[in-house]
């Protein structure tokens, strides 16, 4: 055996040792992400049923065609576009608005902080089953919304009204994630330099001009992060609904694509449809990231 | 002169004092509107159910009427199956958390301190998977799983969370300000790489593992839809699935209902509590994610 120079050996250990520390993890991302993405593509073009014997029959994109024509479908796709866009927006603007009067309390942000991040912790199962009851028509929802409105002892109809069941699900996943945004909300803020406000107060800038010329435009990264965080999480959103649908809710109205694809799969066997949903629903995601990436690559932000 | 200016000091004062009442008015109606549902399942958990659905709703119960946890516990069919889901939640949310730390320490280490060639294809590949989501590949992970033989048991239902991208990319993030110095030096003083990562990286990146165990743990607390597709009995069912199956069924009346969901996040509550930096933390590493 030649002898080497240490610091070749050294090198070539190293590199083996980087090999030995990322290989499990890379295996099981082969088997269990990259392996099932593949394989719902390629039952996608079958018509795969579940707990059949016959072997599936390749259809081409007949799957995707049967859905393209499919009011049902196209329902679920109108649902969750509805439900994204609806939770989305109320959150993306709800959590600036707390982040920044958090930030410029100088007492109690601790207890804001925490206090609206705790819906977060629960789980959805649950938070589903509390909102179930505080819609009941005798619950707090109506006996809330008639104090506010001033209208005693009218049924709002939050679960039966197709309208309403989806303003229902959206307020639900409002209240679970709205503590969440305000948290990475202030972090964006509390990276922006004092300095700059510092300059700003010197040129005579007051409250309001700081925001609209200096925090919003500083915040940008962190807005499309959260737009793009808040939107993915929306497009799968599946237990509220779920829930609902299980309480009693009528489902035609809150059909989610997931809710759709476990429906498909598991109640009506169809394992090549539901297959062809879920790559829908993947490209949509993909599409969604991409389209807000785009958006913000055009000016990056550097103090 | 000097009246001008007392006017306008008086002006911004008035104005910035009415402006810090609004925040306060606002910030404190958040608080009870995000806090009140959360009051709402404990308060309602400890009152008969012709109480909870009163008109106006009493938020101060009258008594403690324990009767709901019992019954919440015991289940309509008195099988107390609810104390074995919760342990069966502890059990995956456990051993998954373990996993996804180490698994992803060691993947992070290895991305962040060593140099290979693909190193940044397989760090791209990893990262790649946070654009998969599970809601589109189940069906597949379905499928294995039955071919496996391995649904409706712990495995089946730890399987497809071993270990996730973000997880990986924290800890890399994490190990790659670490000093190569340090490592050099135990290298010097004959240690082996794997000493290295068990004796001084492993203690030295505590809150990173904390995050990311208490993320975890959570996130498998909170599981419905795997749960729902692979579980088939009874006794292999976790918190949510009991859940969803006690609120379906006839007998079950309110206060009994939110006593179960009160069992079901005291727990996590607490932890939270006790450990909100954690959370707030895992939270804000999102927006580092760019970096």
């Amino acid at each position: 055996m030649s002898r080497r120079t240490p610091g070749y050996s050294i090198e070539r250990k190293k590199s083996r040792w980087g090999w030995i520390f990322v290989t499990p993890t890379l295996i099981f991302f082969l088997l269990f992400s990259f392996y099932p993405i593949f394989n719902a593509f390629y039952t996608s073009l079958f018509n795969k049923k579940l707990l059949s014997l016959k072997p599936p029959a390749f259809i081409g994109l007949g799957n995707y065609s049967y859905l393209l024509k499919s009011p049902d479908f196209w329902d679920s796709i109108r649902a969750t576009l509805v439900f994204t866009l609806g939770t989305f927006t109320p959150l993306l603007i709800f959590s600036l608005i707390f982040a920044i009067f958090i930030m410029s309390r100088k007492r109690f942000q601790n207890f804001f902080q925490i206090a609206y991040y705790s819906p977060a912790v629960l789980s959805s199962v649950v938070a589903a089953v509390i909102w179930l009851l505080i819609f009941d028509p005798r619950g707090l929802g109506n006996q809330w919304l008639n104090l506010m409105m001033n209208t005693p002892g009218i049924d709002h109809k939050w679960l039966a009204n197709s309208v309403m069941v989806q303003m229902s699900t959206m307020l639900v996943y409002f209240w679970k994630y709205v503590g969440y945004f305000t948290i990475i909300f202030i972090v964006g803020l509390a990276s922006i330099p004092q300095s700059i406000y510092e300059a700003a107060k010197i040129d005579g800038a007051n409250d309001w001009k700081n925001f609209w010329y200096i925090t919003l435009p500083l915040l940008k990264p962190t807005t499309i992060l959260v737009s793009i965080i808040s939107m993915l999480q929306c497009l799968r959103t599946f237990s509220t609904q779920y829930l609902f649908t299980q309480g009693g809710a009528p489902l035609a109205p809150i059909n989610v694509i997931t809710l759709n694809i476990y429906h498909t799969a598991i109640r009506d066997h169809q394992i090549g449809r539901a297959s062809a949903m879920s790559i829908i629903l993947f490209v949509i995601m993909m599409l969604f990231t991409w389209v807000q990436f785009k958006s913000s690559r055009a000016d990056e932000i550097s103090y | 002169m000097d009246y001008d200016l007392t006017i306008k000091k008086n002006r911004i004062f008035n104005q910035s004092l009415i402006i810090d009442i609004f925040i306060w008015a606002f910030l404190i109606l958040a608080a009870l509107f995000i806090l009140a549902p959360t009051i709402f399942m404990f308060t309602a958990s400890l009152m008969p159910a012709n109480d909870i659905l009163k008109m106006p709703y009493r938020w101060i119960p009258k008594g403690f009427y324990w009767r709901n946890y019992w019954q919440g516990i015991r289940g309509n069919d008195g099988s107390f199956i609810y104390i074995r889901n919760i342990l069966n939640s502890l059990i995956v949310a456990s051993v998954v958390s373990a996993t996804t730390v180490i698994l992803s320490a060691l993947a992070g280490f290895g991305l962040a301190k060593y140099y290979f060639k693909g190193r940044n294809l397989v760090f791209m590949m990893i990262m790649a998977t946070m654009m998969i989501p599970f809601e589109a590949i189940m069906i597949p992970l379905y499928l294995v799983t039955t071919k496996l033989g391995i649904q409706d048991s712990y495995a089946g239902l730890i399987a497809p969370f071993l270990v996730n991208a973000f997880g990986v990319f924290l800890m890399r993030q994490y190990f790659i300000t670490f000093p190569d110095e340090i490592l050099d030096a135990a290298r010097i003083d004959g240690a082996s790489e794997l000493m290295i990562f068990r004796t001084i990286i492993l203690p030295n990146s505590i809150p990173a593992v904390a995050t990311l165990a208490i993320l975890t743990f959570k996130a498998q607390w909170d599981n419905l839809l795997w749960p729902l597709l692979v579980v088939q009995s009874e006794e292999m069912k976790t918190i949510p699935l009991y859940i969803v199956k006690f609120m379906s069924e006839k007998h079950t009346d309110e206060g009994a209902m939110m006593a179960v969901a009160a069992i079901a996040s005291i727990p996590i509550l607490m932890v939270f509590f006790k450990l909100s930096k954690y959370f707030l933390g895992g939270a804000a590493l999102y927006s580092s994610r760019k970096g």
